[in-house]
């Protein structure tokens, strides 16, 4: 009631909040957007439906060295953003059917919520033993991606003495300098984003006094939150925003490497790392096509390709060149893995997560549009 | 013929084999049983402690019931990795608050107060526990009691029932095998006075009728002293037997006495030379008669000191001059040079003295009967393990290819014996643990050897 009157003194977000609102009911019965199928690179067999919450060029070297290995195999790829993904799945299994044959997201939680409902396919192989435990839970869901949450920034517009490596020192930077960093803070709009409710949420359950004051700052601050990470990094880029708070660095670092003048931190208090996952569901129809897909993912190669060309990180934590941080952060035991698991669950939990976003919301939204 | 029975010990074995597999089977399902009471109650605690955690996390704020599930309570039931979980909250007017509304409640009768319990259930298609835990709530607006239902998958109670009932299935069999082998041991040495009076049975001389004496357990006892009474009877039966043959040689041998005398009084009177002739025969089927009622009463004798009469000391030198001194009348018929060559000094064995004469006398009677023309020679000899007693003569001797035979009754009658002699001697020898042997000289000289075992060894 109160917010509506305050909307006005910032347009922008006045005009993001109407366009969510118009697309929000849209979105909620949207399937995914089918992109061009990778065809068989021999004679079509079989066709293997991917239906995903994760961006595809990072996929893209992955299904096509699959591809090498399986050429008769047409990979039709659906994307989504994780909520869709989660609610079509959902309603899939309701109905008894299954969505695809293979489900990526990075909102690991809403898969395991779907394992939980008996909604997977079990896949039992020497790669599934092969990932460290947290990244397993009852051999359906699998995180196949070790991606550190970090702070990014734009390099040429953020002084060195400025730069955090703390949560604490940016909750520090956002109060002392209130005239620079002012409106030039991005984050998710958990609201909106899965993967920013999760980090969020696992930002609650590092410390909690930290985790206060940081959302104390961030809301002082005004910070801008978005959808997606996308939209940050680019808003980083251009130098409307500075500092990007929990970015996934795959992404920020794929912009690296393409050249962008953008720095990532890993926090020496604790980094999180969320793994990607992914599942098959119950009764897919090329469950087996699923099941050397995900191998695929687990294995040797399909690691050492995904730290080479998609995701940068491996399991065993070490760092590529110019990203700030522990050499492993895994060595050096700041890593905090979200863990694939019921523990999730709570995370899943609809009375809390409705709860925590409120939470949230009072003091970040509040905050900033006041 | 009497059916095979299976032995004792494998009866023993299969059934006590049978007792074990029972036992096992009986344990193996108590086993599971306890263990699937023991893991469920160790996972029903931290079910009933998660749902409590998720009670203490009810609040009112705002005149309004709300929830934050902590994360605790979900990794509480992490413990068990693999399970799934499943909870709602249901608020007092029975709307669901939270969590799957489609769980079912658990119907629980305990009072407010009882610790709350875990029951099976199932949910989506599989097996659960379920517990529940209320909370009253007198808020003003919110008043009632909130339930809080938590349910878990099993596969972590079934895992941890199935180890821990197999690791008592792995001591039961290991306690079964070792039982199995006590049992083997066990019987077997239980079973070995059976195997001991057997082979005292089968050890035995065909003679020997003494008792069996070998110390058994009571079991056995009726069994050996059946076996004793048959033998005390065997013992009697061949006693009479040999009685009879004594009383018979006996009886035959006064008549024959009388027979001999009158036929030398009829060969005193004249009468024609075929007529002499057929006499002279006649006084010889008479002497050959004779000879054998004395052969069957000195065996009969043996046989019945063999075995029947205890061993004691006896000087064999003593033994020999008796022997020499009673054949001396037989040999006296007929020009026959005896020598003896016996040591000074006595030389005792253990033995029966008048059996081992009647063994000295027979050589002696055989020696002087077919062999010596003119020559005898007694000797007793002390060697190192045994006592010989040699006799020797000039005859030629038994031919090597009837020594086997010669010591068989009745084996190798000759011209005029009776085919006992050498067989007296050698059943004697065999009572007292020696043997017959023989031994042809280079030229004319033969000599019957009887070695005794020697009791001391020899004597300076």
């Amino acid at each position: 009631m109160n917010r509506q009157k305050r909307w006005p003194r910032r347009p922008i977000l006045l005009i993001l909040c109407l366009f969510w609102t118009a697309v929000q009911p849209l979105a909620g019965l949207a399937q995914g957007i089918p992109t061009p199928t990778f065809p068989a690179l021999q004679g079509e067999q079989e066709v293997l439906s991917i239906h995903a919450a994760t961006d595809r060029p990072a996929m893209e070297p992955l299904i096509r060295d699959f591809q090498i290995l399986n050429p008769n195999t047409r990979i039709e790829f659906v994307e989504y953003v994780t909520n869709d993904l989660f609610a079509a799945a959902f309603k899939a299994c309701q109905d008894g059917r299954a969505l695809g044959d293979v489900l990526l997201s990075s909102g690991v939680d809403q898969l395991v919520k779907l394992a939980n409902d008996g909604c997977a396919g079990s896949v039992r192989s020497p790669e599934t033993q092969t990932i460290p435990r947290w990244a397993n839970w009852r051999d359906e869901v699998f995180g196949f991606t070790f991606e550190p949450v970090v702070f990014v920034y734009n390099r040429d517009r953020v002084p060195a003495e400025d730069v955090p490596k703390t949560h604490l020192e940016i909750a520090d930077l956002l109060r002392l300098k209130p005239e620079t960093y002012q409106g030039r803070v991005g984050t998710y709009d958990i609201r909106q984003s899965g993967i920013g409710y999760l980090l969020a949420f696992n930002d609650s359950q590092q410390t909690t006094t930290t985790y206060g004051r940081l959302l104390e700052s961030l809301g002082r601050a005004h910070t801008v939150v978005r959808c997606c990470t996308g939209e940050i990094l680019d808003e980083i880029e251009a130098g409307r925003i500075l500092i990007g708070y929990n970015m996934l660095a795959s992404y920020a670092y794929a912009r690296v490497r393409a050249g962008a003048r953008l720095g990532l931190v890993m926090p020496s208090d604790y980094t999180l790392v969320l793994s990607r996952g992914a599942m098959i569901p119950a009764g897919a129809g090329k469950a087996a096509a699923g099941t050397r897909f995900i191998n695929y993912l687990l294995s040797g190669r399909g690691q050492t390709l995904a730290q080479q060309e998609a995701f940068f990180f491996g399991f065993a934590g070490e760092a590529p060149a110019g990203v700030e941080g522990a050499a492993s952060i895994v060595r050096a035991g700041i890593a905090r893995p979200i863990a694939i698991g019921p523990a999730l669950l709570a995370v899943q939990d609809d009375e809390r997560r409705r709860r925590f976003i409120a939470d949230w919301s009072r003091s970040l939204i509040d905050m900033t549009a006041r | 013929m009497a059916r095979r029975e299976p032995s004792l010990f494998t009866r023993l074995i299969v059934l006590i084999s049978l007792v074990l597999m029972a036992g096992a089977a009986a344990l193996t399902t108590a086993a599971w049983y306890y263990a699937r009471a023991a893991a469920n109650d160790a996972y029903d605690r931290l079910l009933v402690g998660a749902a409590y955690q998720m009670a203490e996390a009810l609040t009112v704020q705002g005149g309004t019931l709300t929830v934050e599930l902590p994360v605790s309570a979900f990794e509480l039931l992490a413990n068990s990795e693999r399970d799934r979980i499943f909870y709602k909250i249901v608020d007092p007017d029975g709307g669901t608050l939270t969590g799957y509304p489609d769980l079912a409640t658990p119907e629980s009768d305990a009072p407010a107060m009882a610790v709350p319990e875990a029951q099976d259930g199932r949910f989506k298609g599989v097996d659960v526990r379920v517990t529940k835990v209320g909370r009253f709530f007198s808020d003003p607006s919110v008043q009632g009691r909130v339930d809080v239902v938590v349910a878990q998958t099993t596969e972590a109670r079934t895992a941890l029932a199935r180890e821990l009932t197999l690791r008592a299935v792995a001591l039961i069999i290991v306690m079964s095998v070792l039982a199995l082998g006590g049992a083997v041991f066990a019987i077997r040495y239980a079973l070995r006075p059976i195997g001991r009076v057997g082979a005292a049975l089968r050890d035995r001389d065909p003679h020997d009728v003494t008792l069996i004496t070998v110390s058994t357990p009571r079991e056995l006892r009726p069994f050996v002293s059946a076996t004793n009474e048959f033998i005390t009877r065997l013992k009697d039966r061949m006693d009479l037997m040999q009685q009879f043959i004594a009383d018979a040689a006996h009886q035959i041998r006064t008549p024959l006495t009388a027979l001999k005398a009158q036929l030398q009084l009829l060969s005193r009177h004249p009468m024609e030379p075929q007529g002499l002739q057929h006499l002279t025969r006649v006084q010889e089927r008479v002497d050959q008669l004779s000879r054998l009622a004395g052969q069957l009463l000195s065996h009969a004798m043996v046989n019945h000191r063999a075995g029947a009469v205890p061993l004691e000391t006896v000087d064999v030198v003593e033994v020999v001059r008796r022997a020499i001194r009673e054949a001396v009348p037989e040999t006296l018929d007929r020009d026959v040079l005896t020598s003896l060559e016996l040591p000074p000094v006595p030389v005792t064995i253990e033995g029966d003295a008048i059996s081992l004469k009647e063994a000295v006398k027979n050589v002696v009677d055989n020696s002087v009967r077919h062999g010596a023309p003119t020559q005898l020679t007694l000797r007793v000899r002390q060697e190192s393990q045994t006592v010989n007693i040699e006799v020797e003569d000039d005859g030629p001797g038994i031919p090597p290819e009837l020594w086997p035979q010669v010591t068989k009754r009745f084996g190798a009658p000759s011209p005029g014996g009776t085919g006992l002699g050498l067989s007296i001697a050698a059943d004697v020898l065999a009572a007292h643990g020696g043997c017959l042997t023989f031994r042809h000289a280079d030229r004319n000289g033969f000599t019957v050897i009887m070695s005794l075992p020697s009791r001391t060894g020899p004597k300076s």
